[in-house]
């Protein structure tokens, strides 16, 4: 009896364990304990661009996207605020959205009715090389938006009520910004590093408003707007040469016209050494931080290792300055980096939201993150760890059309050329941890300008550790007087 | 009488073929072939509801997770649970650390959100295509075993009840959102704020978190949609793998009586010591969001208020300037789906005015029909919105899940779209008299 239930007690252990093993549950739920190994990434087939050029020199590009029945057009007409004359800045601004505000036969609620009826949307943006025209509409009104869009740009009517209305606007979108610290922030520390150079007209604030007139508004735009300082970058189902029909019927009559030489190179200097401006937003319960310098241009190849080193830096939350300042020092609710492209040159700088106490702090924390990429390698493992990051995301970047269509706008704008397209994962790829030390060396990373804004009575009595100059402005970014401390 | 015991034989093992099959597999797949995007249904063991929808143009595939769970799931006295929920969710699981989910997206170059409304808690990811596995071990840890305990919900509160005080004290027109959603909700379940109240929050037990992750938070209560460069195939074994073993939760309990609220007029008014400008809520409750009224309605709204050239806008703020600023829309909430408008004056004279305006544009769609040139161009706005909803991989996915919640099918945009574009001047009249009566809800928001 006793051998029998100790057989029993064995047999039914035996049962349960041999049941257990074979459970395909309990073997299944060991894979939860760790991630799973991601499969290599597919290659990705960047989308292919045609181009072609009308005869009065407009350059028409193609990504043909086998797609929905929507159609994304951009249109770049190199009429940044650079080419606003010297004494008229915000004339290129005033420029760009006159189109929409009227034209022969319609008047600025008829263009509204008709971007409306294409099922459409219409956008302007200006940029200091570039005025960006977006425009989204069904496919099946493709002739009526293109006629809308001939006209708008081919017989635009400059009434001066709308010229008020425009001027009206840019006033009050500027005064609202300015209520933005990363806006008197990020501007104040461009004027700087744009000082006696044209691209500072980009920084123009409300008071230039006033001086924009009609009289200079027609030979600025006719001078500016015509087809062969423009480009054309249409993403949709049709190929090439449907889309080379269609917008040839209908901007074949934009005449071209001589064009003036292009605008001067990059800020002659980027700056030499720490620059500190301080703006004072009385009461502000964080200071912004920005600090930034002329660096290349997104034509020169040490582009790629100049991506690789900012993805390690401050790409994201998981990069240096955020893991730094926030994670680790608890200075600062967010901290990153990033490039801003311009034709000749870019900005490289840092913005960091930080405690309105630690802000001499937390400059010196980002410096000393600085130091470190340019003192010594990165390690192949974070480098490869960025490399992967910015190949991977690329393809998030350019999922919608109207992300596809500005990427290639901003390209073209920047005159990247085809190769910077086609080849961009390689690249990327080829970017190895000396790239990126060789590349912080060329670069001024370590005299930046540096703006902050924030409450004067916190953010001043803290300097003087080493920061021993700052330079104070309004928030119009006139000058005010330099605090020295000893 | 041997040829039927033949059939029978035949359909016994046909039978037990699909039998044995839907065992094995535990899936029953639905294709849509009509659809402008390929799209496949299925429903797992354990309940959950799949939705597979491949698109090999781009390496990236978007995930989405809906919970049929709400604020309406809440009782009184414990409101806040579901957004507390959200919070929770990225707080860790048995395999994942705190925000180890959120790094996880980042570090692979993805992209994530989460959103808490009245009937649904959505998580979000786009990654790049080869992460798929990635994000199903991650959604399938948070579903099966959530880790929640007193220290996290204590500090999910506090953040929520910070969040709570950040708004009011920054959202001047907050509370009256809240009251104006009582007004047209009189019922709890519909009427209360997603986001909880600090009393209710504070109140809340580790226990009642926990209950409501094991009702809510369950394989049988998700629909589990992806869209994006996927071999569906291989796609659906790594979900069986990383969902098929969770156990089914029990059955859900019954939603509250989906009873519509009585249609009477309501006009109210509030004081507001933070408002900088007087303005008012104005709403109609309107059908039961699944009728057919709905398609009429949804032009109305594109003619009454989308764009700068729809009919109120063109008239408040353009042409009359009596507004400074509107919104407005159509909201499917159960159990009434509701037309409703935020408006901004100057002064309490120009509300007066701007509600006799609105009033009179009611009437004209009673009244006279929409000329045909002005119904196209909404119907071309609407075209394009709703084209838009599936346009890319994320969008996609949480279009199918939503719809397929709300319609218990797996819907074909195609026909859907062709439905709305088929209503005609004569439909807006008739479906603007059976709506847009006497009983509208006016909530008057004065300056102190």
């Amino acid at each position: 009896m006793k051998y029998g239930n100790r057989l029993k007690a064995i047999l039914s252990t035996l049962i349960l364990l041999l049941s257990a093993l074979a459970s395909p549950l309990i073997a299944q739920e060991r894979f939860r304990r760790t991630p799973p190994i991601p499969e290599p990434l597919p290659e990705l087939k960047i989308p292919e661009i045609q181009s072609t050029s009308l005869w009065n020199g407009l350059t028409l590009w193609v990504i043909q996207k086998d797609n929905l029945p929507i159609i994304d057009l951009k249109l770049i007409t190199f009429a940044g605020e650079t080419s606003s004359p010297e004494e008229l800045p915000g004339m290129a601004t005033l420029a760009a959205h006159i189109i929409s505000r009227g034209c022969s036969g319609l008047s600025s609620s008829q263009i509204e009715e008709e971007i409306e009826y294409v099922g459409g949307s219409f956008s302007t943006t200006v940029h200091p090389d570039y005025a960006l025209f977006s425009f989204t509409f069904l496919e099946e009104h493709l002739d009526r938006s293109l006629d809308l869009l001939s006209r708008m740009l081919l017989q635009p009517s400059f009434l001066r009520r709308e010229i008020d209305t425009i001027k009206r606007n840019m006033y009050y979108d500027l005064v609202e910004q300015g209520s933005s610290p990363d806006f008197l922030a990020k501007r104040q520390m461009l004027r700087i590093l744009f000082a006696n150079h044209p691209y500072q007209k980009s920084t123009f604030n409300e008071e230039v408003i006033k001086n924009l007139t009609q009289k200079d508004l027609v030979p600025f735009f006719y001078n500016n707007y015509r087809p062969n300082n423009a480009h054309i970058i249409l993403t949709s189902n049709l190929d090439l040469e449907t889309a080379a029909i269609k917008v040839r019927r209908y901007l074949q009559r934009w005449q071209k016209r001589e064009m003036r030489p292009a605008q001067p190179l990059s800020p002659e200097s980027n700056n030499k050494k720490i620059r500190v401006c301080f703006i004072d937003t009385p009461k502000a319960k964080e200071a912004t931080l920005y600090l930034g310098n002329v660096v290349i241009p997104a034509t020169d190849p040490d582009i790629f290792p100049l991506l690789v080193m900012n993805q390690v830096l401050g790409g994201t939350p998981n990069s240096r300055l955020f893991l730094n300042l926030r994670e680790s020092k608890e200075y600062a609710y967010q901290a990153f980096s990033q490039i801003d492209y311009y034709k000749n040159f870019s900005v490289f700088f840092i913005n960091a939201k930080v405690r309105p106490e630690v802000v001499e702090a937390s400059i010196q924390e980002i410096l000393n993150e600085i130091r470190s990429i340019t003192n010594k390698n990165v390690s192949t493992f974070e480098i490869e760890q960025a490399k992967s990051y910015i190949i991977s995301n690329f393809p998030l970047q350019i999922e919608s059309l109207a992300d596809l269509t500005a990427k290639v706008a901003e390209n073209k704008a920047l005159n990247l050329g085809d190769d910077h397209w086609k080849r961009y994962y390689e690249n990327i790829m080829l970017v190895t941890s000396d790239k990126v030390f060789e590349l912080s060396r060329r670069i001024p990373l370590l005299t930046p300008v540096v703006v902050v804004v924030g409450d004067s009575d916190i953010v001043l009595n803290q300097f003087g550790k080493f920061i021993k100059e700052v330079e104070i402005f309004n928030d119009k970014g006139v000058y005010l007087g330099t605090y020295k401390f000893d | 009488m041997k040829m039927c015991l033949g059939i029978k034989k035949t359909l016994l093992i046909l039978w037990a073929f699909v039998f044995l099959f839907g065992f094995a597999s535990g899936i029953q797949p639905q294709e849509n072939k009509k659809l402008p995007f390929s799209a496949t249904l299925y429903k797992l063991k354990n309940g959950l509801h799949v939705i597979l929808s491949e698109d090999h143009s781009l390496p990236i595939v978007s995930v989405v997770m809906v919970y049929n769970v709400g604020s309406m799931n809440e009782q009184p006295g414990k409101t806040g649970l579901a957004y507390l929920m959200e919070n929770l969710m990225f707080q860790g699981s048995e395999n994942i650390g705190r925000m180890q989910h959120i790094s996880i997206i980042n570090r692979v170059g993805g992209e994530l959100n989460a959103t808490t409304t009245v009937d649904r808690t959505v998580f979000l990811q786009k990654v790049p295509s080869n992460q798929l596995t990635q994000v199903l071990w991650l959604e399938s840890d948070r579903m099966k075993s959530l880790q929640i305990n007193a220290a996290k919900v204590e500090k999910a509160k506090q953040e929520i009840i910070a969040d709570i005080r950040n708004r009011k004290a920054f959202s001047p027109y907050l509370e009256s959102y809240w009251r104006f959603d009582q007004l047209v909700y009189p019922s709890f379940a519909y009427g209360h704020p997603v986001i909880g109240a600090e009393a209710d929050l504070q109140e809340l037990k580790v226990q009642d978190v926990r209950d409501f992750y094991n009702t809510y938070y369950v394989p049988n209560n998700a629909v589990l949609s992806i869209a994006g460069k996927i071999d569906r195939e291989k796609a659906l074994t790594d979900i069986r793998k990383y969902f098929e073993t969770i156990p089914e939760g029990k059955e859900i309990p019954h939603m509250p009586l989906s009873k519509s609220p009585e249609k009477i007029a309501i006009h109210e008014s509030m004081e507001s010591d933070q408002a900088p400008s007087p303005g008012f809520h104005l709403g109609y409750r309107l059908a039961h969001p699944s009728s057919e009224d709905l398609y009429v309605l949804a032009l109305i709204e594109y003619i009454l208020l989308r764009g700068n050239t729809s009919r109120l806008h063109k008239r408040l703020i353009k042409r009359e300037r009596l507004a400074l600023h509107m919104e407005g829309s159509i909201e499917k909430r159960n159990p009434v789906a509701r037309f409703r408008l935020f408006i901004l004056n100057n002064n309490q004279f120009m509300v007066q005015r701007t509600q006799r305006a609105i009033f009179s544009e009611m009437n004209r769609l009673k009244n006279s029909f929409v000329p045909a040139e002005e119904l196209q161009k909404s119907k071309n706005m609407f075209k394009m919105d709703y084209i838009d909803q599936y346009a890319d991989s994320l969008s996609r996915a949480l279009f199918l899940a939503e719809e397929f919640l709300f319609k218990k099918i797996l819907i074909n945009p195609s026909e859907e779209l062709s439905k709305y574009l088929a209503v005609t001047s004569t439909d807006i009249v008739g479906v603007s008299n059976r709506y847009f009566g006497e009983e509208s809800v006016i909530l008057d928001i004065e300056v102190k």
